[in-house]
């Protein structure tokens, strides 16, 4: 029973510090924002355009190439390029909080080392600013692909993937401090979930041995929820299912990683 | 008894240090330890009540940074428990935690948002901070371009300004220079005499005395002794002669103390114009003085600061081994010093029949504040005295003293 409570206790901390941390802690995540809106924008004529059309921009390239010079539109008929699009910015926006996630620890040390800075909102770092970033894109693509009603309903999608991609952050966060090679291999991961995930070609071109096993990529299950949630059709309830589960079990050891970590954040830099 | 705002039970912290990298990921995920211990902070067990003012002192690598930064938050502890009952704010390292390339304007709201402060409570000190810190005009530059006074100044103001209920000071009585440091130090004082708690570690064993209600003297992480000041004081000063005594002492030379008695400091702030020591009426610099018979006279001539309390005047007799042999200044006296209209004053102490046996000793001046605890001007090495002496008594001075045969 004790064990139970405590295991009870732990899910309830892994899942409420973590996310709870930026309502604690607001005029402090506030202007970290603004910094980093400022970092990213100070002396650029666009100014705070930037930050929304650099996404747009990468999937505007992508478009092109697939769906212009390699005409998949006419292979795939023309739902491909809003297939393309659609899968596209969700993906963008996870690889680049996780790829942001791993830097963490060494880019906020100059605030944490020598102050009370609270470590528990590093990882809410790595989530705001795409947040707040890819949700209007994503918002604007799916009104010019589906209309109004696809677009309001966009608003929480990266949100969702967001939170569910909290135990990743927390993982890559640590990890990336201990072990600087996992930093440089990231990329190359990303890369290959992201040709092992159907973001650039539908999951029925994937040979028939292959799509049995999409399954074990909680990216393909995120990815058949956005396009049934967005285009209206009936969400994958399996996909549904296996996303919370692998969610409910990594949230927790990646919590408590991240949470003996913080004792030796401050003496390791 | 009173509220204890500071509680640690057996508080102590412990570094570790790792072969490579990947043992301390390997043991925060197994639990397992794969680490090498260096005891920084021995468990220590201490109540604060509110209000006091905690002296710590202590050689480097004694711990008191450690003790410090835990109590600031700045690390975790190791073992033990601590409670702390208020906001804390601590001067560690100074403008150390500001971000270089935002604007000292921003590093004003991060610095106290990670304080704690909401976005109002920021607006209202924000004024404050800026006309403390005197770099209003500088505020929108990024702090990268502050030079170290500025950089100081800004977080010795924030630092101060954020209502903290415990104030953590290391080794920054007083910050910056002229003007702003007796600003600063008058701002601790405020402090103190508002009631808050301080906590604050000092190599300046003469400040840790006048101020605090109790000191810590740390050796080597380990509490070595605790209590009212003048006791810890003297056990600490009995050590380091100890010390210094067991090491190569080094001679006091004519070189070695021939720095000019120069007005170098900012007109802004009191200064020592110029001090003349004449042993039997002789000027000089080193000065043969024969125990129990010459009579030294000390003159010094300063300069006050319009807007200022008229200073004092401290002097301090060191032995050849670097040792405070004898120490007089005007405000333990009870004399207050006069200035002139164009604000230059003078005092004047005689030393008749000097006491000091055989040795030589070399004559420190303190310009001080009017309450003889900030430090306005130091200077060393005024006059060296060479020693004589006809008897063979042992020790370093004569007491008045009268035999009766009986």
């Amino acid at each position: 029973m004790t064990l139970f409570l405590r295991v009870l206790r732990l899910c309830s901390e892994s899942i409420s510090m973590p996310l709870l941390a930026p309502l604690r802690h607001y005029a402090l995540v506030r202007m970290l924002m603004q910094r980093e809106i400022a970092n990213r924008t100070t002396g650029t004529a666009m100014g705070r355009l930037w930050p929304l059309l650099q996404p747009a921009l990468q999937v505007l390239g992508l478009w092109f190439m697939f769906a212009v010079v390699y005409d998949m539109r006419n292979v795939r008929g023309p739902g491909y390029a809003q297939y393309m699009l659609l899968s596209m910015l969700p993906w963008l926006c996870f690889s680049e909080v996780l790829a942001r996630a791993t830097g963490l620890f060494r880019e906020f040390s100059p605030l944490y080392a020598r102050s009370r800075f609270p470590l528990e909102v590093l990882p809410t770092m790595a989530l705001v600013m795409p947040t707040l970033v890819y949700t209007p894109v994503l918002m604007l693509t799916a009104l010019w692909l589906l209309g109004l009603f696809a677009a309001v309903k966009a608003i929480v999608v990266i949100p969702l993937l967001l939170v569910w991609t909290l135990p990743l952050v927390l993982f890559c966060t640590v990890a990336g401090l201990f072990v600087r090679d996992f930093g440089q291999a990231l990329p190359f991961m990303l890369t290959l979930l992201m040709y092992l995930t159907p973001i650039l070609y539908f999951p029925d071109m994937l040979p028939a041995a292959m799509r049995d096993w999409l399954w074990l990529n909680p990216m393909a299950d995120w990815m058949a929820l956005i396009h049934a949630w967005l285009g209206g059709n009936i969400l994958p309830r399996e996909s549904i299912v296996r996303l919370v589960v692998l969610w409910l079990l990594l949230l927790v050891p990646c919590w408590l990683w991240f949470r003996r970590t913080l004792l030796h954040v401050r003496e390791l830099l | 008894m009173s509220e204890s705002v500071i509680s640690l039970v057996g508080v102590g912290k412990s570094y570790r240090s790792y072969e490579r990298d990947i043992d301390r990921a390997l043991e925060v995920l197994t639990g397992k330890a794969r680490h090498r211990q260096y005891d920084a902070l021995q468990p220590l067990t201490l109540q604060v009540a509110k209000g006091e003012v905690i002296g710590v002192v202590g050689k480097n690598g004694a711990g008191k940074s450690t003790l410090l930064k835990v109590l600031a938050g700045t690390l975790q502890p190791s073992s033990g428990q601590l409670a702390i009952n208020g906001r804390v704010s601590a001067i560690l390292e100074l403008g150390a935690s500001f971000h270089p390339e935002m604007t000292g304007h921003d590093n004003v709201y991060l610095t106290c948002a990670i304080q704690g402060l909401s976005r109002q409570e920021i607006d209202v000190a924000y004024e404050a901070i800026v006309a403390f810190a005197g770099i209003a005009e500088f505020m929108q530059r990024p702090v990268k371009t502050y030079s170290s006074g500025m950089m100081m100044r800004l977080a010795f103001a924030i630092a101060t300004h954020v209502d903290p209920d415990i104030l953590i000071i290391d080794e920054a009585l007083s910050v910056g220079d002229g003007v702003f440091a007796r600003r600063s130090f008058d701002r601790i004082m405020e402090f103190r005499e508002a009631g808050k708690t301080i906590f604050f570690c000092s190599h300046s064993l003469y400040q840790v005395e006048a101020l605090c209600d109790r000191v810590l003297w740390l050796d080597g992480g380990r509490v070595r002794s605790e209590g009212a000041p003048a006791k810890v004081i003297t056990e600490y000063g009995d050590f380091l002669q100890q010390e210094s005594a067991i090491m190569q002492p080094v001679p006091v030379t004519v070189a070695a103390h021939a720095a000019p008695i120069a007005a170098v400091t900012a007109a802004s702030v009191p200064r020592v114009l110029g001090v003349k020591v004449s042993v039997d009426g002789h000027e000089a610099r080193v000065h043969a003085v024969q125990s129990g018979r010459s009579c030294i006279d000390v003159e010094v001539h300063f300069q006050s600061v319009a807007g200022l309390p008229v200073p004092s005047v401290g002097l301090v007799i060191l032995g050849g081994d670097g040792r405070n042999v004898a120490s007089m200044g005007t405000v333990n006296d009870g004399i207050a010093l006069r200035v002139a209209d164009d604000l230059t004053g003078t005092v004047a102490v005689t030393l008749p029949e000097f006491p000091l046996l055989k040795g030589c000793y070399v004559l420190e001046i303190y310009l001080l504040c009017e309450k003889g605890l900030h430090i306005y001007e130091r200077v060393r090495g005024v006059a060296e005295f060479s020693v004589e002496q006809r008897g063979l008594e042992l020790g370093v001075v004569t007491l008045p003293h009268h035999w009766q045969v009986r």
